[in-house]
């Protein structure tokens, strides 16, 4: 098997379903054909050069933000609008297709994840793929998380970082 | 209803010889007896998991359970595996369905753990005290047996009087676990509901058992001085043979104590532990030491400083004989939870056991009676320690950096390390003679040496035996003190602090437990409590969370144990002693209601647990759960009405329970004073809460202090600290405070400006306080 698309831990393989494994390009096209984007950051996008890359992502996309576990404070230190939960209120939030949205404008039907401490992010996402047919979950971690719809595939630090740098661009 | 005895009239029992003997006179229904004031009792005497379950309701249509399945598929019948990813399994269940059974499941299983354990242990000091032993926990204790007397609605007076409580909790387990076979439940809410049963049993037999242990082996009675004992690696004298008790039953460990004492040995020998056994070893005798928490397994038996491994029950490694082997240690194992395959010589002469052991005539052994197994432990001991020491154990410090050079950065080390923590980076540093890192994941636990990546590594480099290695280069900083379990709160402190809790005068009792399954090591919990003590809430403690917190020190060199006290009260650190001794947890938030507010107690539960979810700002704190137990632990407080935050590894618990603050309508109370129905405010918000980080984890704790009754001045103070910690974690004011603020009143002088701006931005309104905050009589009931 292609070990970029084993679960980087590799037992937090679930079921037959398995995600599928995209490139910046085919990310791209998820966020460009999605009505109501949400990128969703977790604690491991507290530190430099994923800080920036998010940032830029977000401004790029013109995606909302959810700041995961205490990762507000960093972004708020660089005046970027991000709104808190914990990743466990967001995710029964994002569950519930009665929600209407960060913005009160309805559900999102694309959320964008980064920098989730891996198992629990794998967790979060298997509540949305078990529990939210109404979206779809796409990971730009350096990791692969199968539970999500769409992942990128694990990779190095160096490979990753132009995975990002593209995913600025049209 | 209890059987009628038999009549032995017929032939048949005339020609056996039969001795008889009749147990428990079953009175008269509706008569009490005579020796013990009438009580009057509640709708819920001993009650089965449907008498609870409006309540059940009431918690879960406000708390909806949050599913996280762990795996999409069920494999416990032959019709499986199903795959449950929107499509029904072929018994027709349904992927939330399975997720809350496999919860049920886990709420036994560390339910029967717990009773188990305390049905064990009961036995035993009835067969060592007598039935009749007193059950007397001295005079600051008149309510022994809180949980008890409201699901028995009975106060036990001696240590027979236990078993009727244990017959109940085993008949309903029985139920409980039953429910789990395929095609019986089918609805997540109702298994939720038996889950929250199974939960609340868990804390029965807990109480059982502590209660038992406490009065039988004279440990302390809510002893607020109780010693200070010795904690950490570095406290072994390794000159001394060296017996090491890994487990949670006392009993081998206090024979032990017990034949040491009998024999003038006790200088002589080193008797230690690991888990909650080293905890309740402690209760009984200060002369022991206590290793540390269950993530000091594999690194002390790999160290070889045990001579002896004596193994009870529960949170044992089960490869512990193959780890024992590597260094010659012996393993007796004593109860009948963990035989591990060794011949049984409970019945064989002690000498001759000794004999085979040290001659390694027998791989270990299995002794089922405590007694024996403190002879034989201790003379194996001694027979072995020298010819031990001899035994080269771990690799010098040259040899650990030639076998990091063996790594070839697959990186399959950090991929299979359930914490993902760095272990290849580490192990290519100390390639290059740079031990730091290595040092950095030993210390405060951020590797719990599970030896996944060991098992995983292709070059077969032994981390794990690397890393025991490492910990021994600052050993003598591995040296701390705990406070010695006390047991539970007097009666007398609940009546000092019972209001300013209720009304809000103290912030909260913030209750630090389970394992250590930690994300990013123990220190930063032991900080946790050290940041609530200082701001004057009540801390209590309890297990490897105990321990935890004991292993931190101040620039000093003070642990938190010697800098404040273990009195209940503001600012006091609370040791209560071991896993059983949760137990006291919901114990004291039921004293509170019981003797602050005069509930009666018997067959009370609904009425109580109402009071206590609505009144008592009290959130348990489980950062490192990991096991069933603690699933039961925190289920079962759940169904008192207290929350608990747990870390990230528990969201593969796979069920939470949330609260939604945007639905208005299910945070209605009812106030009993005159009827109403009242908006409340999210108070407590969530019940079981899962937090990625500390940060997270510090400020939703302070949050879910907050109780519908605070008082004005209550709620400025709690609302007051969950700002601060707000601005220290998040940077601002949080920006839910409007949802909190009741009236202009509530508002913290200190961030009065800031405040109001946001309920002006909300267009916030006053709103009515309810004089007594109710989820019973509510429409519907």
């Amino acid at each position: 098997m292609n070990e970029r698309v084993i679960p980087w831990q590799p037992t937090v393989i679930a079921g037959p379903k398995q995600a599928l494994m995209v490139t910046p390009e085919t990310a791209k096209m998820m966020v460009k054909k999605a009505k109501r984007p949400l990128l969703v950051l977790g604690p491991l996008a507290k530190e430099e050069p994923l800080v920036t890359h998010s940032i830029e992502i977000a401004e790029k996309w013109d995606l909302p933000i959810v700041t995961t576990a205490d990762t507000f404070k960093i972004y708020l230190d660089k005046r970027v609008e991000t709104k808190a939960y914990g990743i466990v209120e967001i995710i029964n939030l994002l569950k519930d297709p009665e929600w209407e949205g960060l913005k009160g404008e309805g559900q999102h039907d694309l959320v964008i994840f980064i920098g989730g401490i891996y198992y629990m992010a794998s967790q979060g996402l298997s509540t949305l793929k078990h529990f939210a047919p109404h979206l779809k979950t796409l990971t730009l971690c350096k990791y692969f998380h199968s539970n999500a719809d769409a992942s990128f595939p694990n990779m190095k630090d160096k490979e990753w970082s132009i995975y990002l740098e593209k995913m600025k661009t049209d | 209803m209890a059987p009628k005895p038999k009549e032995f009239k017929d032939d048949f029992w005339k020609t056996k010889d039969f001795k008889i003997s009749i147990g428990d006179i079953i009175q008269k229904e509706g008569t009490q007896s005579t020796d013990e004031p009438l009580v009057p009792m509640g709708p819920t005497q001993k009650p089965n998991v449907t008498d609870l379950r409006s309540w059940d309701m009431k918690l879960l249509e406000r708390y909806e359970p949050f599913y996280a399945p762990l795996c999409d598929m069920c494999c416990l019948c032959t019709y499986g595996k199903c795959d449950l990813l929107g499509k029904k399994g072929a018994c027709g269940i349904d992927a939330a369905a399975q997720q809350a059974r496999t919860v049920l499941l886990a709420c036994c299983i560390g339910s029967a753990a717990h009773s188990g354990h305390a049905r064990h242990l009961l036995e035993y000091l009835i067969d060592k005290k007598g039935k009749d032993f007193p059950i007397d926990m001295g005079t600051g204790i008149d309510i022994e047996a809180p949980i008890m007397r409201t699901l028995i609605g009975k106060t036990p007076k001696k240590l027979g009087d236990l078993k009727e409580a244990l017959d109940y909790l085993e008949e309903q387990m029985v139920h409980l676990l039953s429910a789990c076979h395929t095609g019986q439940e089918g609805s997540s809410i109702d298994f939720e509901s038996k889950a929250l049963h199974a939960g609340l049993m868990d804390n029965l037999g807990k109480e059982i058992g502590d209660l038992a242990q406490i009065v039988a082996l004279d440990m302390p009675k809510g002893d607020a001085e109780a010693p200070l004992v010795e904690l950490g690696i570095g406290t072994i004298d390794r000159e001394k043979p060296v017996i090491l008790c890994i487990g949670h039953n006392v009993a081998p460990g206090a024979g032990i104590m017990d034949y040491l004492e009998e024999q003038n040995l006790e200088e002589d020998l080193e008797v230690c532990g690991i888990c909650c056994a080293a905890i309740d070893i402690t209760r009984y005798n200060k002369n022991a030491k206590i290793v540390g928490p269950i993530s000091k397994q594999l690194k002390f038996i790999r160290s070889g400083v045990a001579d002896v491994i004596i193994v009870d029950e529960q949170c044992i490694r089960t490869d512990v004989l193959e780890e024992a082997k590597k260094n010659n240690a012996v393993v007796i194992a004593t109860t009948d939870k963990m035989c591990l395959g060794l011949p049984n010589k409970t019945d064989e002469d002690s000498d001759k056991i000794v004999s085979e052991l040290v001659n390694n005539q027998i791989e270990g052994a299995l002794i089922l009676n405590p007694d024996k197994v403190g002879e034989v432990a201790a003379k194996v001991a001694m027979k072995t320690s020298e010819g031990r020491s001899k035994v080269k154990v771990l690799p010098d410090l040259d040899e650990v950096v030639e076998l990091a050079k063996e790594c070839t950065e697959c990186e399959w080390c950090d991929r299979v390390c359930p914490n993902s923590i760095p272990m290849m980076d580490a192990v290519m540093a100390a390639s290059t003679g740079d031990l730091s890192q290595m040092q950095r994941l030993y210390n405060n636990d951020i590797c719990y040496s599970c030896g996944r990546c060991e098992q995983e590594c292709p070059r077969d480099i032994p981390i794990i035996s690397m890393m025991a290695k490492i910990g021994e280069i600052n050993l003598q900083d591995q040296k701390y003190n705990i406070r010695a379990g006390r047991g539970p709160v007097q009666d007398v402190e609940v009546r000092r602090v019972g209001a300013p809790i209720v009304l809000g005068d103290i912030p909260g009792v913030i209750a630090f437990v389970g394992c250590t399954n930690y994300p990013d090591g123990g220190e930063e919990v032991a900080k946790m409590a050290e940041e609530f003590l200082e701001r004057n809430y009540i801390v209590v403690t309890t297990g490897c969370g105990a321990m935890t917190l004991g292993e931190y020190k101040d620039e000093e060199g003070k642990t938190l144990y010697e800098r404040y006290s273990g009195s209940f009260e503001a600012k006091g650190l609370v040791n209560m002693g071991s896993c059983v001794s949760n137990a006291h947890i919901p114990g004291v938030a039921i004293k509170i209601a019981n003797i602050f507010a005069k509930k009666p107690l018997e067959g009370n539960f609904e009425e109580i647990a109402d009071y206590i979810l609505n009144r008592v700002g009290a959130c348990g704190v489980a950062w490192g759960a990991y096991s069933q137990k603690a699933a039961a632990i925190a289920t079962g407080v759940n169904r008192w009405g207290i929350p608990v935050v747990v870390g990230p590894h528990a969201s593969k618990y796979r069920r939470l329970f949330l609260g939604r603050t945007d639905k208005e309508e299910s945070w209605q109370v009812n106030d009993l004073r005159n009827g109403e129905i009242v908006n409340g405010e999210p108070a407590p918000e969530h019940l079981l809460y899962a937090a990625e980080t500390i940060g997270e984890a510090t400020v939703m704790t302070a949050k879910l202090c907050l109780r519908p009754n605070d008082t004005s001045k209550g709620r400025q103070l709690k609302l007051n600290h969950y700002i601060d910690l707000h601005k220290k974690y998040f940077g601002t004011i949080p920006e839910d405070i409007y949802k909190f603020v009741r009236v202009q009143k509530d508002i913290p002088i200190t961030y009065k400006r800031d405040v109001m701006k946001i309920l002006d931005e909300k267009n916030w309104k006053p709103k009515k306080l309810p004089q007594e905050p109710s989820l019973m009589d509510m429409k519907g009931d």
